[in-house]
């Protein structure tokens, strides 16, 4: 919960992203800070999921897009020019919106990003570490090689393709409205187990839900139709807001 | 009100009379075919009796009738007819007392005649000419041919007919040459039955005899339909006649070009899909291709079996090949296979692909591990709709200069061959009896395996939907 200013792990430099001639990203400038969980608020359509889904270069996928500035992971811009996606890839991992795991067992869902990485070790203890790491373990531990991640429920899925993230040891984890899908309860031991993760992983996590980010983030950037408008702690932002416009979406007179 | 009411029943019964008459034209088409290729089980029992027959006509002298008779063409040796002393050239004139003047009447009898799977029924025959009646000479007098019986065989002789007598008519059919002599008497015993009334001038002086030259017996025949159809399916083919026809060497064919095919255009298909689906970017290039694709697709199969005797057979020296076969016919599936495996990779939801990627996945990987195997029971569907569509098709093998006349099994890709739809092709243009029936009866072995392929097909997405749900 402390306050420090770490040395941030990944920093956009005037990052603009368009959709063909749409600019749904304009030039933002933000920085995320080690071990510390940086939490993106805005209106739907603001921007924010495009920008984290920027962040490990999810959006090569999408026809049409084109960046423009730079986006720095430890100082090596990711957009270079001869920058591997796979290997940015590799070190910033990523939970999505809706729980998506393999149709495989629980076991291949998290053994995947280690197999195809060529994991050394112990992949058993790795796969059990993951899983306990991302609180799953007691509700599976009987049944890795059983159940698929579809006979999970939506909360266990979740927190499985939460452990197939960890599982690679990524040092940043961006989690893209992990708990829109999720019932309260599976909402809240999703938020307990962000907090612990936070102990050993950088998090930036894109929300709608201001409680949300309220609850678990240490910084807040609260963006607007593609403008980053505030960024600070989230105590800050959620209590002394510098722009009328923040104040204006967390208090509820839109959104 | 009423008028929404009424623009949903006119849906409903456009609807109903479509599903309707799909139903029944399939129904009735199986059905139609089935009766058709009914009688091959009669005609097996027959063939396996030892008797091959063949139809003959007579024209009747100084008339423009023409009466028809059916000689024993081949009789298997050691078989039960070659036991009772038929023979190749003989007549056979009657079958449980049914008169044969065609081969399909046999075999109709045969398949008629009340019991189980074995029958034994009378046969009556008339053995060849110099047996039944012995040598006979043709003179001219006063410009009229008279037929001289010089050396009268012992069944002649058995029947009173003597040395020197001058045959005349049978049964009111003139006599008018020594080969014409014996066809009289068959055709008499099969119009008006034994004896026949045999008028001959013997002396000088004109007399009427009445003689039965039939030799009768009891044949033992066996209508096992499971074996006529298994001995039709796994027997070559005898080109002359349909008792004896096989498909195995069509059967054969067919599964040879259908695998040479498999392979050539199910990992092309599915490259080609794969790229274009997850590889391709937006551009000109792109769009181009799958254009091209488009096309090919709708190219009618006779253009294509031009493309393969072009390309395959004549530039590529491949020849009249099961491999120029497999090759043209991947041809004309490719595209349907790309289609197929394009809408299997499209049902693979996006968010799969970005969880692989999110964990460092290649591009490759990802479609190796994650989208391939989602898209699996759809592509293998695709797959499995296209095979089907080939294996009945015959324009483009046709074009290519397939033979249609296969009476040995290919052993390699470079044999030349024949597929099902070719050979039924083939018996169906056959104006002799029988014929009809083993086409149909072909017919129904493809419908039949199309129908299996289908409902794997079916069973495939099945199984592995289960497993993908858990």
């Amino acid at each position: 919960m402390s306050e420090h200013v770490a040395p941030p792990v990944l920093s956009t430099r005037k990052f603009s992203l368009w959709y063909g001639s749409h600019q749904a990203v304009i030039e933002v400038d933000l920085d995320i800070a080690e071990r510390q969980i940086t939490a993106i608020i805005g209106p739907s359509g603001c921007g924010k999921s495009t920008l984290i889904r920027a962040f490990n270069r999810l959006n090569d996928l999408i026809p049409g897009v084109r960046t423009a500035g730079e986006i720095l992971f430890r100082g090596e811009g990711i957009y270079r020019r001869g920058v591997d996606p796979v290997a940015v890839r590799r070190h910033i991992g990523m939970v999505f919106q809706k729980p998506n795991p393999f149709p495989k067992t629980v076991f291949e869902n998290v053994a995947f990003g280690l197999r195809i990485n060529g994991f050394q070790g112990n992949l058993k203890d790795r796969v059990a570490q993951a899983l306990v790491q991302a609180a799953l373990w007691d509700e599976v531990k009987n049944d890795l090689h059983r159940k698929t991640g579809y006979d999970l429920s939506g909360g266990q899925q979740q927190r499985l393709c939460i452990a197939r993230a960890l599982a690679v040891e990524p040092e940043v984890l961006l989690m893209d409205e992990p708990c829109s899908a999720l019932d309260p309860i599976a909402t809240a031991k999703i938020e307990d187990l962000i907090r612990d993760l936070a102990r050993s992983v950088t998090v930036a996590i894109v929300t709608h839900n201001m409680q949300q980010a309220a609850r678990v983030s240490d910084w807040t950037a609260f963006m607007l139709l593609g403008e980053l408008v505030e960024f600070g702690p989230t105590r800050e932002v959620f209590t002394r807001p510098k722009d009328s416009r923040t104040e204006a979406y967390i208090t509820g007179r839109f959104g | 009100m009423t008028g929404r009411r009424t623009v949903g029943w006119a849906f409903a019964a456009l609807a109903g009379a479509a599903l309707g008459v799909s139903l029944v034209v399939l129904i009735v088409l199986i059905v139609i075919t089935a009766l058709q290729a009914g009688p091959i089980t009669a005609m097996r029992a027959v063939a396996e009796a030892g008797i091959s027959l063949s139809l003959r006509s007579m024209d009747v002298p100084s008339t423009r009738e023409s009466l028809s008779y059916s000689t024993i063409a081949q009789v298997e040796a050691g078989s039960p007819a070659s036991g009772l002393g038929m023979a190749r050239g003989d007549a056979l004139v009657a079958v449980a007392g049914v008169p044969v003047d065609r081969p399909s009447r046999a075999w109709d009898a045969v398949g008629a005649a009340p019991g189980g799977y074995e029958v034994t029924l009378p046969v009556a025959w008339i053995p060849r000419s110099e047996i039944t009646l012995g040598a006979l000479r043709a003179t001219s007098v006063a410009g009229e041919t008279r037929v001289v019986l010089t050396s009268p065989s012992p069944a002649a002789q058995g029947g009173g007919l003597r040395a020197g007598d001058v045959l005349l008519s049978a049964a009111g059919i003139p006599i008018v040459g020594t080969r014409q002599a014996w066809e009289a008497l068959v055709v008499a015993a099969r119009t008006q039955g034994t004896p026949i009334e045999l008028t001959l001038e013997r002396g000088g002086e004109l007399q009427v005899i009445a003689w039965d030259p039939t030799a009768r017996a009891e044949l033992r025949f066996v209508r096992n339909p499971l074996r006529a159809w298994w001995t039709f399916l796994t027997t070559l083919n005898e080109p002359r006649y349909p008792e004896r026809a096989g498909l195995f060497p069509a059967f054969v064919g067919s599964v040879y070009v259908v695998l040479v095919m498999a392979a050539v255009a199910f990992p092309l298909g599915v490259a080609g899909a794969v790229y274009l689906e997850e590889y391709a970017p937006n551009n000109a290039l792109t769009r181009v291709i799958e254009v091209l694709v488009a096309n090919l697709a709708g190219t009618p199969s006779a253009v294509v079996g031009i493309i393969g005797l072009e390309v395959f057979a004549r530039a590529l020296g491949a020849g009249r090949s099961i491999l120029a076969g497999g090759l043209t016919l991947s041809i004309l599936i490719l595209p349907m296979m790309i289609v197929a495996t394009r809408e299997a990779l499209r049902a693979v939801p996006q968010t799969l692909r970005e969880a692989a990627l999110a964990v460092g996945a290649t591009r490759w990987e990802t479609v190796r591990h994650h989208v391939l195997p989602y898209a699996l029971p759809g592509i293998l569907t695709g797959t499995i709709l296209s095979f089907s569509r080939a294996l009945g098709e015959a324009a483009p093998l046709l074009l290519l200069g397939a033979f249609l006349f296969v009476t040995y099994v290919p052993r390699g890709l470079g044999d030349s061959f024949t597929v099902v739809p070719l050979q039924i092709f083939e018996w169906a243009t056959r104006p002799q009896d029988g014929f009809a029936t083993v086409a149909a009866a072909a017919i129904v072995i493809l419908v039949t395996l199309l129908l299996v392929l289908n409902a794997l097909a079916i069973v495939l997405r099945n199984r592995f939907q289960r497993r993908w749900s858990g």
